[in-house]
């Protein structure tokens, strides 16, 4: 059986997430035993307009880039949305938050008007994504779960329950039992609460649960005395360009 | 008749090193912030005795969080049951864990019977440690009648100030302590000691709710539309914690995973709960349970209404993790008063 063609492709994104691939280790001999991997900017050379499966990293930023992801859809068989800025609009979502005439301004000063620029994206607002792989950066194990949905053909599901739950498993002793506050409550699980098991907080990066209990939470910030602003603040690093999301996208998290 | 035996305080850890050289050992371990969790010792000294539930009981080890159950080969068209099971001896099992351990075993053992439950059970020895007075305010352990000892143990140790008197319950907790070498026999003197503790216990512990033990059950049947659940609507925020924490909550997910051959693969359990937006969801994105309150519902509806009318037990142990864990607050011993004040 030929192989899959695999591409990596990035947008707007620091391309970490691709350097968790480059970082696998002795496990990627075994992931290239089952794909070819035709473009992969971070370790080879070769470039190819021949490809199955295009997994893409970062967000869509510019209307160049709506161009872009449009012809790499109609080329894929498959497309992976693969890291937050792919997936929810990640850290360049950020500017979602700003007037675009003034942020262009505050980055390129006088040189703004050579710059076209539109309201942060992520890819299942412009195209239709088969798999999201979410995270900043991407949780290896959880990659390599989907890779291998995506080549057999499986359903993967993300897992539509808090952080919580994965931290409990491991437990975890609760950042809110040591005075800190977290968003595990509020972000969707998957990464095996990674960041808690090493001693930091849940920061959202894999977005917020499909049905965020609001009254709720709004419950718990008074009961820990932590102010409103500082936790949208947090929210919106990661989770700003929620607000452009017409309607959930169907296979990021949800049975159906 | 009866056998008890002591154990001077002094000698636990020569105890549990000695049976931690044989066999794995787990026991209640301090993690900080007054949090502990049942982790694998090597001596006596890295247990904390004196500690309040841990995070998760210790019914990971009776049901882990994760477990294969089946491989698979595609090709050839075969699935082979998979079980993975280690021989251990769980120190320091509390008296509401104990009930927890029971409360599964009787839901595992039920038909279908769960093979790979009851194997993994019977590697495991369990050592009883009694609680002398309340853990904390969260504990409601006296309604349900879990203060005291009801068995499911091999041994069950009781402090008495510098000695332990243990109670040798079962042929394996005999042999841990024919081979462990360190036990006496015990006198008059300490039996008349333990009497006195429980005797004392019955001026400490009292019925934690407003509701008294045989009432909790018909003010569970009567509550299915009440209010309370609407004003957990608003406060639960669907974390999922108060199940996995509890001991005797066991629902699990089924999932498939191929090799990277995707010919090959495993299907493992992994621990579901109740409270999460995806568990009563089916095709067609239909949600049975959409609302945190008939989620909330359907939990306490599992400790106090249904567990009841098949095997006659409360599946509430008392041991007041939920509450202890809720990011919300949600406390058990608070809704089971609101109940019972609404429709009094």
């Amino acid at each position: 059986m030929r192989k899959p063609k695999v591409a990596f492709f990035d947008f707007s994104s620091c391309e970490g997430c691709q350097l968790q691939v480059a970082n696998f280790g002795e496990a990627l001999l075994d992931i290239l035993g089952l794909i070819d991997v035709v473009m992969f900017r971070e370790a080879i050379s070769e470039k190819s307009d021949d490809y199955d499966v295009a997994i893409i990293e970062g967000s869509i930023t510019t209307s160049h880039d709506i161009e872009r992801i449009k012809q790499i859809r109609a080329t894929a068989k498959v497309l992976i949305a693969y890291g937050a800025c792919a997936t929810i609009g990640g850290i360049n979502g950020m500017k979602n938050n700003f007037d675009l005439e003034d942020i262009k301004k505050y980055v390129y000063k006088d040189d703004a008007k050579y710059f076209e620029s539109i309201p942060t994206h992520p890819l299942h607002q412009v195209v239709k994504v088969d798999y999201f792989v979410h995270g900043c950066p991407v949780y290896q194990p959880e990659f390599v779960k989907v890779l291998k949905c995506a080549l057999a053909g499986l359903l993967y599901t993300v897992p539509d329950y808090a952080v919580c739950t994965e931290c409990r498993f491991n437990e975890n002793v609760c950042m809110y039992d040591k005075g800190i506050t977290c968003m595990g409550p509020v972000t969707r699980a998957g990464c095996n609460s990674w960041c808690v098991n090493n001693g930091n907080i849940c920061y959202g990066c894999r977005g917020m649960l499909s049905n965020p209990a609001q009254e709720g939470q709004m419950d718990i910030l008074k009961k820990h005395n932590i102010a409103l602003d500082w936790v949208q603040n947090k929210m919106n690093m990661y989770n700003k360009p929620r607000e452009l999301d017409t309607e959930p996208p169907a296979n990021n998290g949800h049975i159906g | 008749m009866q056998r008890f035996v002591i154990l001077s305080k002094k000698d636990l850890d020569a105890f549990i090193s000695a049976l931690a050289q044989s066999q794995k050992v787990v026991a209640p371990v301090a993690r900080g912030h007054n949090n502990f969790s049942f982790a694998e010792v090597s001596s006596g000294k890295e247990i904390t005795l004196k500690y309040i539930p841990t995070i998760l009981p210790p019914k990971k080890y009776f049901l882990p969080t994760q477990e294969i159950i089946t491989s698979y080969n595609k090709r050839e068209n075969a699935l082979n049951a998979i079980l993975e099971y280690e021989k251990m001896v769980i120190f320091g099992v509390h008296t509401c864990d104990l009930a927890g351990i029971q409360c599964l075993n009787m839901v595992f053992a039920d038909k279908p019977k769960d093979i790979n439950y009851i194997i993994r059970k019977n590697k495991i020895a369990i050592i009883g440690l009694e609680c002398n007075d309340y853990c904390d305010e969260y504990a409601s352990c006296h309604v349900v009648g879990n203060h005291l000892p009801n068995g499911g143990y091999d041994l069950f140790f009781t402090d008495l100030g510098d000695v332990f008197i243990v109670h040798i319950n079962t042929m394996l907790g005999d042999e841990l302590v024919n081979k462990a070498a360190v036990f006496k026999s015990a006198d008059a003197k300490m039996l008349k000691a333990l009497e006195s503790l429980r005797q004392m216990k019955h001026s400490i512990f009292k019925d934690e709710v407003n509701v008294k033990h045989q009432e909790l059950k018909p003010l569970f049947d009567r509550s299915s539309n009440s209010k309370v659940w609407e004003d957990l609507n608003k406060r639960c925020v669907a974390c999922g914690n108060c199940t996995n924490v509890c001991p005797t909550c066991y629902c699990f997910d089924i999932i498939d995973e191929p090799n990277l051959d995707l010919n090959t693969g495993v299907r493992y359990r992994r621990w579901d709960s109740c409270q999460n937006e995806p568990f009563a969801k089916v095709a067609g994105n239909e949600n049975f349970r959409k609302e945190r309150s008939q989620r909330q519902r359907h939990r306490y509806m599992r400790k106090f209404k249904y567990p009841v009318d098949k095997y006659s037990r409360y599946f509430c142990t008392g041991c007041g993790r939920c509450s202890r864990t809720c990011m919300a607050q949600i406390k058990l011993k608070e809704t089971i008063n609101d109940l019972a004040k609404e429709t009094q």
